[in-house]
């Protein structure tokens, strides 16, 4: 099995008046996974949908490879695709649910045999076989769902949501062990997910989605170190980055009540700071007021005003912190994010 | 759960009066029909089989056999079922799960037919089937019966689609499927309830349909069970043990599922359907 | 959006609609041909016929008389008599069958399931019965003494369908319209929360104010859907009576407007049928039938029940 490149050229996709995707140009490279990450409404499943063939576009093109797919059928398309509920027919084994691709396909029953319980034993569900969805546990079913994607070595795979049904621990293993499963088939992978965490783990690239756009589309490094705009900014990472809109003079930001030092920039005006809360420390010239500790465990999630300002530190468990009590912050120019009053990534 | 302030003895009193008629009226029936003479409900002769002696008459005072109505009945009945389901499936099906233009129009018109009582066109149906050429036939009956029974059949089907998983569908598309393929072999096998619940509905009132065979059929050899009993009530003198005992044997299956299914048939007509 | 685009989503949008349409035509396409056969054409059919001499005589070469049948009905001496009828049955069998209705559902409502199921479901039986069986049990039921049961038990020997034949028609029809009533205030006593009940209760109300002044402001909307609704079938349904007293005894004694209508067109009993007369008393039946139940719709919160379809590939 062996993936072929996904590249959406200019698609977009209105429901009457409604826009849920704006010109999107966007391309997988063969063999990649790539996870859409966003809120809900965001515009990613739309987007998966339209891969699939389930929608037609408003405008724009889809190609698979060379192949302009379009204009087809999504049983033309050559797509394996895994959903949030599984979708496993109720009335079939897990068997039947399996081989259901492929009988469609008129294959040889032996054949079918031999990749159904291939493909079964590959995900380890080969003893449950001949249960129902109804009789089998959730992670059983959301193999046997993937099995049925996978069945028929499918050139491009579309998983919407496929970890969110699961209980906390299945959903780590599961995680691993598509990822795993992906590297090794080749197969070229879209992920939907509204779980950053899922997405920056899975994903060789994330595309971030808000407002039916793509807002960056990078290594999930990157977009966790150089965020291009205040949205991403803010969507990604845990605790979400501190985004203080203030303005930008040479070599300072001041926001309300309360200035420091950032990198000097030829921007000046209106515009936004963002620093993380791992990346703010004691220590420094900015005073600011301790409004409440959370413990996290090995950390603490301390809430601090700034002049009229809240942030967010992270902080190690054994750092005193009492409510009330003023302490000094120390922001690291080299570790801050500047955007423009449009929110965009500025340095 | 006791919803009111009441006496049991008075609720008691007043359940049993209310079902009194009921009750007196079914057992009537099957005394009638198994004993020479009762008064009021007091077998007052022996048990007499010969009131089921129509069973293997050839004829009973020029009517056709009992059997050849028996035969009509069922096919008349089996035919509107399955015809109904077919049909009804296929229209709410792509009512509600595909795109077309003049769809909301399309199932607007369903529920005014819904409502409109169907009996009042029964003299152009009449017209038309004579028209037709198949006035006096089973296969005209049958179209007539099954149309009438299409807007209630497609509402209720609707209802059932209309909750029908849209990832399993898109799962059978994705799979390979036509939308054709998936309405046979995804989307029906999950809508079994409703087409159980269509298929009674169907059976129980072609069963019971008089007005339609009565008006439209007049050879007797196309008699239903329902034209056959009724052509012993009109006689001058009726013989109420013989015609108890047809109408036992044509409610019997009726009484059958009644026994079987009473739960089934009250969560059926109590999910606001059409009566 | 720019012009071009609208003009391209424009395009899409038609383009869309067309393609692949042949699906959801060969889906509709048996349901559309026996609704049109079977509802639409009798609409203007009993409309056409209403207009035209058409009777056994004229069957194959009807003439177009205009007004002439309607202009005939209202000078029928006997008019007067069939709405008379018509108003006294649908308005008693009407009252029958919300009253004992409510009464059901509000007594098995009240009982334990176990107690209250049987009942209800042994007042579906009339329903569920073929109505041939159903006219059968009635009439053995008030022959003359020693086989009638109701002259044996009230002690005076008639036939009742003769003797009363108001009374039965109205209890044989209340009989298989009440459990409509029933099931559908039932579902809506068992919507109202239980805290009602039991502040009512704390509050002091007795059984009779509990109904008064809880259900029945509750059950609103199900009444008057009821009453619409059977006021409609009622209006239009002509089964029990023809089978019960066939619009006698004697003089349209209990001949309603739809009965007559049936006779005058479908029953040979006249010799020469006249079609088209009975045509016209239908038509008034049918003009009733589609201004109620296009109202119906309005009742309904019809957006609701057209939401789009996920899928947009036929």
């Amino acid at each position: 099995m062996r993936g072929i490149e996904v590249r959406l050229e200019g698609l977009s996709k209105h429901f009457g008046r409604v826009v849920a995707l704006r010109s999107l140009d966007l391309e997988v490279r063969a063999g990649e996974m790539v996870a859409f990450l966003g809120p809900s409404g965001c515009g990613k499943t739309t987007t998966l949908l339209l891969v699939a063939g389930i929608y037609r576009p408003t405008t724009g093109a889809i190609y698979f490879g060379d192949r302009r797919v379009d204009g087809l059928h999504p049983r033309d398309r050559d797509v394996g695709m895994v959903f949030q509920s599984y979708a496993l027919y109720p009335h079939l084994t897990l068997f039947e649910n399996i081989a259901f691709p492929l009988r469609l396909k008129r294959r040889p029953e032996a054949e079918v045999r031999a990749k159904v319980s291939q493909t079964a034993e590959l995900l380890g569900i080969g003893h449950v076989l001949d249960r129902r969805p109804g009789q089998v546990s959730g992670g059983q079913q959301q193999r046997a769902a993937l099995a049925r994607a996978l069945v028929k070595e499918p050139q491009v795979l579309l998983l919407d949501e496929p970890l969110s049904n699961l209980d906390a621990q299945v959903r780590l293993q599961a995680r691993a062990e598509i990822r795993r499963l992906q590297r090794d088939l080749g197969v070229t992978t879209i992920l939907v997910t509204h779980d950053q965490a899922e997405a920056l783990a899975m994903a060789d690239r994330v595309a971030v989605f808000s407002t039916g756009e793509v807002q960056q589309y990078a290594t999930p490094l990157e977009l966790y170190q150089r965020p291009q705009n205040t949205f991403v900014a803010g969507f990604v990472g845990h605790p979400p980055m501190n985004v203080v809109r203030g303005r930008l003079e040479d070599g300072t930001f001041e926001a309300d009540g309360w200035r420091c030092r950032v990198p000097r920039l030829s921007y000046r005006g209106e515009g936004y700071l963002g620093v993380r809360p791992e990346d703010l420390r004691v220590g420094g010239e900015v005073e600011a007021r301790v409004l409440v500790a959370e413990t996290l465990g090995r950390e603490q999630l301390v809430t601090v005003r700034v002049g009229a300002t809240e942030l967010k530190l992270l902080a190690a468990q054994a750092d005193g912190f009492a409510a009330d009590s003023v302490v000094k912050l120390d922001i690291p120019p080299d570790r801050v994010h500047l955007f423009d009053a449009a929110g965009r990534r500025i340095g | 759960m006791p919803l009111l302030p009441v006496r049991w003895r008075w609720l008691v009193a007043s359940g049993f009066l209310l079902c009194a008629p009921i009750v007196a009226g079914m057992a009537w029936l099957v005394l009638t029909a198994l004993f020479d003479r009762v008064h009021g409900l007091v077998p007052a002769g022996p048990l007499a089989p010969e009131n089921w002696a129509f069973v293997g008459s050839p004829s009973v005072g020029g009517r056709p056999p009992a059997v050849v109505a028996l035969l009509n009945s069922v096919l008349f009945s089996f035919a509107v079922a399955a015809v109904a389901i077919v049909v009804a499936s296929m229209a709410a099906y792509a009512i509600s799960c595909l795109h077309f233009p003049g769809r909301s129009l399309y199932l607007a018109v369903v529920l005014v037919l819904h409502a409109f009582p169907a009996v009042s066109l029964l003299i152009a149906i009449f017209y038309i089937l004579r028209v037709l050429g198949l006035f006096d036939t089973l296969v005209g009956v049958i179209l007539v019966k099954t149309a009438l029974e299409l807007p209630l059949g497609i509402w209720l089907m609707k209802g059932f689609f209309d909750f029908l998983s849209w990832e399993m569908e898109m799962a059978a598309l994705v799979d390979g499927m036509s939308r054709w393929g998936v309405f046979w072999k995804v989307a029906l096998p999950m809508v079994r309830p409703g087409l159980l619940a269509l298929g009674t509905f169907a059976l129980l009132s072609a069963w019971g349909e008089f007005i339609l065979p009565f008006t439209l059929i007049v050879s007797s050899r196309s008699w239903t069970l329902a034209t056959y009993l009724q052509s012993f009530l009109t006689e001058a003198f009726t013989d109420f043990g013989m015609v108890a005992a047809v109408g036992l044997f044509y409610a019997l299956p009726v009484l059958v599922l009644f026994g079987l299914g009473q739960r089934y048939l009250l969560n059926l007509y109590g999910g606001g359907v059409k009566g | 959006m720019e012009e071009a685009t609208r003009a391209a989503v424009a395009a899409r949008a038609r383009e869309r609609a067309w393609r692949g349409l042949w699906v959801p035509l060969l889906f509709l396409l048996p349901a559309t041909l026996l609704v049109s056969l079977f509802y639409l054409l009798p609409v203007a059919t009993t409309l056409y016929l209403s207009f035209t001499d058409i009777s056994t005589v004229t069957f194959r070469n009807p003439q177009w008389v205009g007004w002439e049948n309607y202009r005939d009905l209202v000078r029928d001496p006997f008019l007067g008599r069939i709405l008379g009828n018509t108003a006294r049955y649908v308005s008693l069998t009407l009252a029958f069958n919300i009253g004992v209705g409510l009464l059901l559902a509000l007594l098995t409502s009240h009982v334990p399931e176990r107690a209250g199921n049987p009942v209800r479901a042994l007042w579906l039986l009339p329903r569920i019965l073929p109505p041939v069986v159903y006219v059968l049990i009635w009439q053995g039921l008030t022959r003359e003494s020693p086989f009638g049961l109701v002259s044996n038990v009230v002690g005076v020997s008639r036939n009742w369908i003769t003797a009363e034949p108001w009374t039965v028609i109205v209890l044989a029809n209340g009989m298989v319209g009440a459990s409509f009533g029933m099931l559908l205030f039932t579902s809506a006593i068992r919507s109202i929360p239980a805290d009602l009940f039991y502040a009512a209760a704390v509050d002091g109300a007795t059984a009779w104010q509990t109904v008064r002044r809880v259900i029945l402001p509750l059950l609103r909307w199900p009444l008057l859907f009821a009453t619409a609704y059977q006021t409609l079938s009622l209006l239009t349904s002509f089964e029990y009576i023809l089978l019960l007293t066939d619009g006698g005894p004697g003089f349209y004694t209990t001949t309603v407007w739809s009965l007559h209508a049936y006779k005058l067109a479908l029953s040979n009993y006249f010799g020469n049928v006249q079609f088209g007369m009975g045509a016209a008393m239908a038509a008034v039946l049918v003009v009733v039938g589609v201004v109620v139940s296009v109202l119906y719709l309005r009742l309904f919160n019809f957006k609701a029940l057209v939401g789009e379809p996920k899928i947009e590939v036929n």
